[in-house]
This record gives structure tokens, sequence and C-alpha cells, in this order.
């Protein structure tokens, strides 16, 4: 893959984050008013499967996490290939392969957690 | 009115194999004197071990490029008194082999330069081995790169860099808007191969816009925005 079209993907997936992320952040807030509770219970971690997941069994809403996840994933990896890169002054083969690699487990893990929060699996 | 004002210089002898040292002059100056008149003091009356590059003492030729007191500039542009320090540290440029005291090699810089292939290409080699007619530009297309042409090479914003610190292949900010340079010229028919070089992992991608290059132009040269119009060119091939 070209240096520009990699950077154009970075630039996409920035956007991406941006808008997902905003989705996302939005949904947090809306599951407070349709679930009753206070603000500080819907933030905490272990009322997350009752407060979050009915609000995501929404093919949309389970659409754009996944949009989410994408975005991130390749915005991350992208990034730390050239962070890592800069720091030790050159390229390495091995670098880039162990960030595609850990960026297809982050895919994959997150996929699966999205399918069972949406009780598809 | 002559004010003493202490200058501390970077001393680098490769010979002696270690990291360099600073040694203090006392130098009496009087206004006007620049940075550069001031290591010629040193030179001439209290250490003439002291090397220094220089030519043109009026900022053209771009030879006497240094660090003062941490910031990237010319010695013969830089007016002591207008510094209103008492100490004035002197250090070479960063981000090229030092020679000598002050003096570094620019090899790395007209190196990259060659690499981006900084001059006009053109196609037609029968008209420019034997010429009928001039190239003529409109005052339009002049202007696209005329603020580019200004550069004097003389690499403070090589120098200054925080990326070339940290990541030496990165061609850094003068070759770069050279590049863009030639690209913008209505003139030149290499842009195809040269947005294919800039696009390369070292190219114009590892800019992070910290602006440093065009802080400490000595020309008012812009090289951050001509790596950034340059990101545009890449994109669009």
């Amino acid at each position: 893959m070209k240096e520009r079209d990699l950077m154009l993907l970075h630039y996409i997936t920035g956007i991406g984050i941006l808008v997902f992320g905003s989705i996302h952040i939005a949904t947090v807030f809306l599951t407070y008013p349709f679930q009753g509770t206070i603000w500080e219970t819907t933030l905490r971690f272990d009322s997350i499967p009752y407060a979050i997941l009915p609000v995501y069994r929404n093919a949309l809403l389970a659409a754009s996490l996944f949009g989410l996840l994408l975005c991130t994933t390749i915005h991350a990896m992208n990034g730390l290939r050239s962070i890592i890169a800069e720091l030790i002054g050159a390229r390495k083969r091995w670098v880039e392969t162990l960030l595609v690699a850990v960026g297809a487990f982050l895919l994959v893990y997150g996929t699966r957690t999205i399918l069972i929060a949406n009780a598809l699996v | 009115m002559v004010e003493r004002v202490k200058f501390r210089v970077f001393r680098y002898r490769p010979e002696d194999g270690g990291r360099g040292i600073y040694r203090e002059y006392e130098v009496p100056v009087k206004k006007g004197m620049t940075i550069l008149d001031g290591l010629i003091y040193i030179k001439e009356n209290l250490d003439p071990t002291l090397s220094v590059r220089y030519s043109c003492r009026m900022a053209i030729c771009g030879s006497c490029g240094v660090r003062v007191n941490a910031i990237e500039t010319l010695a013969c542009h830089t007016q002591i008194l207008e510094l209103r320090r008492r100490l004035i540290t002197v250090e070479p440029m960063r981000n090229y082999p030092l020679i000598k005291d002050l003096v570094t090699d620019m090899a790395p810089l007209f190196r990259k330069q060659k690499a981006l292939m900084t001059w006009l290409i053109r196609q037609d080699t029968e008209e420019q081995e034997n010429p009928t007619r001039q190239y003529l530009q409109s005052e339009e297309e002049l202007e696209r790169y005329l603020q580019f042409t200004y550069c004097i090479q003389c690499g403070l914003c090589y120098s200054a860099c925080p990326v070339v610190s940290t990541f030496p292949d990165f061609y850094g900010p003068q070759p770069l808007m050279k590049a863009y340079r030639y690209y913008a010229d209505s003139r030149d028919e290499g842009g195809v191969v040269r947005t294919r070089l800039v696009d390369r992992f070292e190219g114009v991608w590892r800019c992070h816009f910290a602006g440093s290059c065009s802080a400490v132009c000595p020309k008012g040269v812009d090289p951050a925005l001509a790596i950034q119009l340059l990101r545009r060119a890449a994109l669009k091939g």
C-alpha cells in the first residue's frame, strides 16, 4: 500500500472516530433517561450490561459500534507504526507485522464482543 | 559605548573523540556588532583555533548558520545587543554531522535535495540543448512558488526540525520545500516523478507541523506551508 493511501486512510478513520465516537458517547448519554438510573450508575462498569446493552440491541447502533472499532483499530495501528518508526529511527518489518497482527486480533475480539452484546451469537 | 558580553562557545575537535566542551570568552561589544563579529573577534584576539564558517556577512550566502541561545539563526544576521543578554551561548546547528567547533557538514541536506530531484525537469532536451525561445511565465504562475525561491539553503530549518532529530531519514523541511518550489513551477514537467518521491515513508507524511522550520527561517520562507501543499499534491497523485 502506498504511503499516501495509508495516510488518506488515517485521515478518513480519524473523521470516522469523531463521527462514530460521538454516536457512541451520545448513546451512553441516552441510556440514562431510558434506564431511569442515576448517571453515576450508568457509567459504572458493573451496570453496563444492564444499562447499555439493551440500547445497543439495535442494528444501526451495532453497525456504528463496529465502525468505531474499525476506525480506532486502523487509526491506532497506523499511528503506532509512525511513532515507533520515528522513535527507533527506521521502519522494521517485524514491527509492522506485529501491528497488523495486533490490529487483526482487536478487530476479531471487538467484533465478537459486539455480536455478543447484540445477542447475535 | 562598549559593553562586555560573555560568549559561551561550543568547541569540538574530532581528533579528541569527545562530545565537545563549552569555552567562555569575554567580548567587547559595540552597537551594530553581530554574533559573527563577536566570533571573528574571538578568533582574531582570544583563540585562533576557533572554527566558524562564513562568507558574505549580509545574510545572503547562508554559510554562518549557528544556534544562539538555543535558537537557530544566521550569525551575521543577529545583533548582539538586541539579544539583551550578558551571556550568549553559541552552538553548531543540530541534525548535521559536526566537522569542527561551529562548522557542520551540510552533506545530508544536499543529498536529500538531490534525492528529491530539486531542479527543473523537462522533456524537451533538444530545446534545452539548442534554445530557440524563452520559457514564459505569467505573474500568477510565478506567485505560486515565489516565496520559496527566497531560500538561501542555510539549513537552519533542517536543524530546527524536531522530526529530523528523532528520525534522521526524514527528508526535512528545506529539501521538501524545494521540491514543492519546482512542483509548483509551471515550467516544470516532473510533477508526477516528484510527488512519487515525496510520497514515501520518510517523505511529506512524517512532518508533524511543529512549525519550527518556518519560525527560524531568516528569509521569511514558510517550509511548513510548502510541506502541507506538497501533501495535497501527493494525495492528488
